[in-house]
């Protein structure tokens, strides 16, 4: 959602987009030195460090598109 | 037991996400006012988020379960769902239809046709539509708590009615903005929640090549083997495909099915809504990378005893083995805690963003165009946003009761799954004739959708019933042992010839609406074209060229 009806404007779809997957992220790094209740397939891989990493970094780059764009509307809207 | 048990770091990812969509609903209450806002999102999305909302309103996780499950049995044509059977639909909607539909300021499909037609078939779709979506919603609640009763031991009431009342929560408070705010989420979270499922299990094979090493050659192609039904899994021709799939079915959906139709129209200009689709395409394609591969790597893993991979029983019949369940094991063998709260979640949220969008196109059909439309055609702003509201949480309900009676009666899926083809393959035939031919007059649109809408309902019963004799059978399916989705893609086929016959007929012979009562809903009578100059690279017609470039490249490819 960007402009969202004629009301002040909401905080863009990408912010939250990139909140869950920050937080989901570090959850997930976090979830690796955890201890093990079980065998997994690969576990010798580590999945959920290198992909917590790969989602914490994707996730911060969508919460800077989408604060950027905040502050873009907002600039925008102090102009009007 | 079962297949998998969550730790509490899982249930940490998962509750999270509850607090998310609820925190989300609750935030955008306060944007949602007007009849615009609440049905059609403000109308000022980008092509972007209206484009990944229109892509997530199908992408439920039904879809993902089923077809990863379907291709451990048909092999690579599942991919023909991702690519012939919805890319060049999705172009033709940006190119062709969106003009028709966004400059008419319509607030959905059947709104469309009653301005094109007149106000009976506007019922007549709006009460079809209404009576499919909600039954496709209950269904979704249904097999979503059967799903998660098989592999994590849950509670059916507890499952269905969370999720209700989630959805119920956040639809009710943002409208369609909370819809698309979701289902964008949605969109994200299956991406990182279970593409690495298909990355681990091509790591497990020793590398993308391994994955399509040994398979029968009746699974191996997407073309190849569809000179004779016999050759291929699916046990259809390419016609069948090229026809049933490619045209009328895939046409039929992505075309007039309002519940993603609906996305577009919330798009801040006609450049945006062409784009829409357009954008969409490209995700879509990519789907099979998830689906597909993960079926073939089920499938691999399955057919080697020293794996240790086997289906579940189907809960409903315990001699058949549940398809449905490669992906949840597929989690259960790769993801370690805290991946399986996320995979777990990425389920979740398909389930309910599929639901989701159900609801919010039952709650617009509902509330313009049989509430104002028949009910209360002097309805106020706000009192339209207040039926949106209730309808909303009605919805909900009737989605849940439908659930329990599909609980009861297993054999109501059969009925169900197949009324799209009664209801959409025939309805894209009078929007084709209605938008590109003036001359298809009301009566012929009525009398020609109800005798497609009878033909594809009669063979589906006739099979059903076992009342097709043989040679009708391969009369109507050219095949002499049609599958079951050989049966489907050929009655939507002749639902759709006889809706365009009967229209095309009857319209010849009855009086059509003049050009001034056609403008801006007909080709011909209906100015498509930018307000602004586009540069060559913002065309719609520019990014629809390299989809179907990429379309051809991946048929090429996987020939």
């Amino acid at each position: 959602m960007d402009k969202p009806g004629n009301n002040p404007e909401p905080l863009p779809i990408w912010f939250f987009v990139g909140l869950i997957l920050s937080v989901y992220g570090v959850l997930l790094v976090i979830a690796d030195f955890l201890p093990q209740a079980r065998n997994t397939v690969l576990a010798e891989t580590h999945p959920a460090l290198w992909w917590g990493i790969i989602t914490t970094v994707g996730g911060a780059l969508f919460l800077v598109i989408g604060l950027r764009g905040r502050g873009q509307s907002a600039k925008e809207q102090d102009k009007a | 037991m079962n297949v998998i048990s969550l730790a509490p770091i899982d249930w940490v990812i998962i509750l999270l996400y509850f607090v998310l969509i609820i925190g989300i609903g609750l935030y955008l209450r306060r944007f949602t006012k007007t009849g615009e806002d609440f049905f059609l999102a403000g109308r000022r999305n980008s092509s972007w988020v209206a484009g990944l909302a229109f892509l997530s309103a199908n992408l439920g996780a039904l879809e993902i379960l089923g077809w990863t499950g379907g291709t451990m049995k048909y092999g690579m044509a599942v991919a023909h769902f991702y690519w012939i059977g919805a890319i060049p639909a999705m172009l033709f909607l940006g190119l062709y239809m969106m003009p028709f539909y966004y400059s008419s300021r319509i607030h959905s499909v059947p709104g469309y046709l009653k301005l094109r037609f007149d106000e009976r078939i506007r019922l007549l779709n709006a009460v079809s539509f209404a009576v499919m979506t909600l039954l496709m919603s209950g269904i979704n609640l249904y097999l979503m708590a059967l799903v998660f009763r098989t592999i994590l031991g849950w509670d059916w009431n507890l499952s269905m009615w969370v999720s209700a009342a989630a959805i119920g929560c956040y639809i009710t408070l943002g409208g369609l903005m909370s819809a698309i705010f979701t289902e964008i989420v949605q969109f994200f979270l299956i991406w990182i929640g279970l593409f690495l499922v298909s990355v681990l299990g091509v790591m497990e094979l020793g590398g993308f090549d391994q994955v399509f090493a040994n398979l029968p050659e009746t699974m191996s192609h997407v073309w190849a083997n569809t000179g004779a039904a016999a050759d291929n899994e699916m046990k259809v021709t390419w016609l069948g495909i090229a026809m049933g799939l490619g045209f009328v079915l895939s046409f039929g959906y992505w075309t007039t099915d309002f519940l993603v139709v609906q996305r577009a129209f919330s798009s801040k200009d006609l450049r945006s809504a062409r784009m829409t689709p357009i954008t969409a395409s490209f995700f879509k394609m990519a789907l099979p990378f998830i689906v597909v591969v993960a079926g073939l790597v089920a499938y691999r893993l399955s057919s080697d005893p020293s794996k240790g991979f086997a289906l579940l029983p189907h809960p409903n019949n315990p001699n058949e083995l549940w398809n449905d369940t490669a992906l949840p094991l597929l989690i259960a063998r790769y993801y370690p805690p805290g991946l399986v709260g996320l995979g777990i979640t990425a389920l979740l949220a398909g389930f309910m963003a599929g639901q989701a969008g159900n609801v919010s196109a039952f709650n617009t059909v509902w509330t313009y165009d049989i509430y104002r439309a028949v009910i209360k055609p002097d309805a106020t702003d706000a009192q339209l946003v207040w039926m949106g509201r209730v309808t909303t949480i009605v919805g909900i309900l009737l989605s849940v009761v439908t659930a329990y009676v599909a609980m009861q009666f297993n054999t109501i899926m059969d009925y169900i799954q197949a009324i799209f083809s009664w209801v959409n393959a025939p309805l894209f035939a009078t929007m084709m004739l209605g938008m590109f031919w003036k001359r298809t007059t009301s009566a012929g649109a009525f009398w020609g959708l109800i005798a497609g809408m009878i033909t594809s309902f009669a063979i589906f019963m006739g099979f059903k019933l076992g009342l097709v004799p043989h040679w009708l059978s391969q009369v109507l399916t050219f095949s002499d042992a049609p599958s079951d989705m050989s049966r489907n893609l050929w009655q939507a086929t002749w639902g759709w010839v006889v809706c365009f016959v009967f229209t095309l007929g009857i319209s010849l012979v009855t009086k059509p609406k003049t050009d001034e009562e056609l403008q801006g809903l007909v080709k011909g009578l209906t100015d498509t074209t930018e307000k602004q100059a586009l540069a060559w690279y913002s065309r719609p017609a520019t990014w629809a060229a390299l989809a179907f470039a990429m379309l051809v490249a991946l048929n090429i490819y996987f020939w």
